[in-house]
């Protein structure tokens, strides 16, 4: 119990003496922090952007079909030097579009895609590398989006190969600028040289990756093919209820397998694509700006800790005699040595804290002036408060086992 | 040994080595010290008085001979062990006061019964006795630069006083004072010895130790009077003891 109290009360001795050393220092103190502060700002300014695009990243490949496999001839991503056996493949067509609606038990929904770029003009208006979608009804179940006027695309629209288009947002802009929405439906355009009728319009649905989504017009696949042909491959996207992905890749593969006759033993001729293989390289990305972030921390935490030291050397130096008169009244070394480290870790602690908090304003200007975000998590500032409190320990250390270790005699004596 | 003895030093020697030579700083000092005596140890400088502080404070240990405060022989014991033993057993005063200089006289006082443990209540209350004793009731939360000479040694003697120790142990405690302020300081001490403490004063002003009822004078190391205060101090007749 006695000791307890003891431990206690030298350390809260350790603080206040700590608080008066660097109020009385204050010039000093700040100077020392600089380092500290400077370095974690920089790891908070950047955790904080990172995160913060993560975060938005998550968010926007969330909405484009979190819950949807790609049934596709290539594999998306594919950063090895396989591509010349991917392009050997068989095509995905009709046929495996067919098997997948008839036979999937699993699969709330699936539609084909294709897509190519192509002229898209009203009168005197043409835009040059459109993108066009030929889809079919449950485009809009597999993350395809919402339809904010009209109506989308229906199943004898499909079935007839009817030629009508449900228009992106930028392309309804940029046709008929300023006009209602209600007034485009029904009017035509030409895509690709052919008279299309306008039946619905696209909810906006901003940018992934950098890319417009908006930049599109999206018609039947029977349409599709007639104009640009029906032999090349086609990618099935397929929705699975939330929760059962896995459960619908081993049906998709069962199904796939039969329908294009792989012998037992062979390997799958197509893939199963997920938008989640995006955030995966995205996080391959963003994991090495980590470490350069963290590196770069560390070796300011390195300087900012040097500096620490030296300051904690001369508080050492100039107060001998106190440590003298402090161990002649029955403090042990270990009263000296927590008393200095408790001062090295508040000098840090406090650089630390000035640092997070300007780490995280910096986050924020940047998220204000420029399109990244910026999170501000507890994670971050805990890692920064941490980082330099950890640092004011190793490099007090030091300091603090000389001022512990001085002869009582010596530091009396000394003037 | 005599059981009634406080302090009890038999053969203490220490020696320090400067360079490739050693220098004897105590050769053989043997003398005992009662409960509630008060005595002065003079000496020139260089005598080893400092050193006999030192050894006398736990501060530093022999390198021959034995010490025993209290009952306790300080041989071999740990760094620790000195330390505790210097805040129970041993009350210092400095010439130079040595107060911490942003503390005020009451957290000065305080100290000793931090490192002791002691709950802060009570720390408060034996620290606002101390000041009390020492007739600074009203000065308790001036801090040293706000307070004059005699008023900081009174501040040091209630911190040497507030745990009790069983020796006061003063170096040159009048040294930084003005003579009227030293003969208060000297009265403070009368006093604590008639109230029944035992008190050590290391000084090399014969006036002081001639107020001592007993006076001890070392020279080169040795102990080469030991006797009256007055007769010790003033007439600096060296009256050789029997070892």
């Amino acid at each position: 119990m006695r000791r307890m109290r003891r431990a206690g009360a030298e350390l809260l001795e350790g603080l206040r003496i700590a608080l008066a050393a660097l109020a009385g220092h204050r010039l000093r103190t700040f100077l020392t922090t600089l380092g500290i502060v400077i370095g974690v700002m920089t790891v908070i300014a950047i955790v904080a952007v990172i995160q913060g695009l993560d975060r938005s990243f998550e968010a926007q490949i969330q909405s484009f079909g979190a819950h949807t496999l790609y049934v596709d001839k290539w594999k998306w991503l594919n950063l090895s030097g396989d591509w010349w056996m991917l392009r050997n493949r068989k095509p995905i067509g009709n046929r495996e579009l067919a098997a997948i609606t008839r036979e999937s038990r699993v699969a709330v929904a699936a539609a084909p895609m294709t897509w190519s770029r192509s002229t898209v003009s009203r009168g005197a208006k043409e835009l040059t590398s459109v993108q066009v979608n030929g889809t079919s009804s449950e485009y809009l179940a597999t993350g395809g989006g919402s339809v904010r006027d009209g109506r989308f695309l229906a199943e004898t629209d499909v079935d007839l190969a009817r030629p009508v288009v449900v228009v992106g947002a930028d392309v309804a802009d940029q046709l008929f600028p300023g006009a209602a929405p209600a007034t485009v439906i029904g009017e035509r355009i030409l895509v690709a040289g052919r008279p299309f009728t306008v039946v619905g319009l696209l909810d906006r649905r901003g940018r992934l990756l950098g890319m417009a989504m908006d930049n599109n017009v999206v018609m039947p696949y029977t349409a599709f093919q007639r104009i640009f042909g029906g032999k090349r491959s086609i990618t099935v996207a397929v929705a699975a209820p939330p929760g059962r992905l896995a459960e619908l890749e081993d049906e998709l593969t069962g199904i796939l397998r039969r329908v294009r006759q792989v012998p037992p033993g062979k390997p799958d001729d197509f893939t199963l694509n997920r938008q989640e293989q995006f955030l995966k390289v995205y996080q391959g990305l963003t994991g090495a700006l980590y470490g350069v972030a963290v590196g770069v921390g560390l070796i300011t935490l390195v300087v900012g800790g040097i500096g620490i030291m030296n300051v904690m050397m001369v508080s050492v130096h100039e107060r001998t005699r106190e440590i003298g008169v402090r161990r002649a009244l029955g403090a042990r070394r270990s009263t000296i040595l927590v008393q200095f480290l408790v001062e090295a870790a508040l000098v840090s602690a406090a650089g630390g804290a000035i640092g997070t908090a300007l780490g995280l304003g910096a986050a924020q200007l940047v998220a204000l002036l420029s399109p990244l975000a910026a999170a501000a998590t507890p994670s971050a500032v805990g890692l920064g408060l941490g980082f330099s409190t950890v640092t004011g320990l190793v490099f007090g250390a030091w300091p603090a086992w000389r001022a512990a270790h001085l002869d009582p005699v010596e530091a009396l004596r000394w003037e | 040994m005599s059981g009634g003895s406080l302090l009890s030093l038999s053969g203490i020697t220490r020696v320090y080595r400067v360079g490739s030579e050693a220098v004897r700083a105590l050769d053989g000092v043997t003398f005992e010290v009662g409960r509630g005596e008060w005595l002065a140890v003079v000496g020139q400088s260089g005598s080893g008085k400092s050193t006999l502080m030192n050894v006398l404070g736990c501060l530093d240990t022999p390198t021959a001979g034995t010490y025993r405060i209290n009952g306790s022989d300080v041989r071999g014991l740990s760094d620790d062990a000195l330390a505790d033993l210097r805040n129970r057993e041993i009350g210092f005063v400095f010439q130079t006061f040595q107060l911490l200089p942003r503390s005020t006289a009451l957290a000065n006082v305080e100290l000793p019964l931090v490192y002791r443990g002691l709950p802060r209540h009570e720390r408060r209350a034996r620290a606002e006795g101390a000041l009390q004793a020492v007739g600074l009731a009203d000065r308790m939360h001036h801090r040293p630069n706000e307070l004059s000479g005699g008023q900081r040694q009174r501040v040091a003697i209630a911190r040497a006083l507030v745990g009790e120790p069983s020796l006061l142990l003063a170096d040159e405690p009048t040294g930084n004072l003005d003579s009227a302020t030293g003969d208060e300081i000297v009265r403070l001490f009368a006093e604590l010895h008639g109230r029944g403490h035992t008190i050590l004063l290391v000084t090399h002003e014969p006036r002081l130790a001639a107020r001592c009822p007993r006076a001890i004078r070392l020279s080169d190391g040795r102990v080469v009077a030991d006797g009256a205060g007055r007769e010790v101090a003033l007439l600096g007749a060296p009256q050789v003891v029997s070892a």
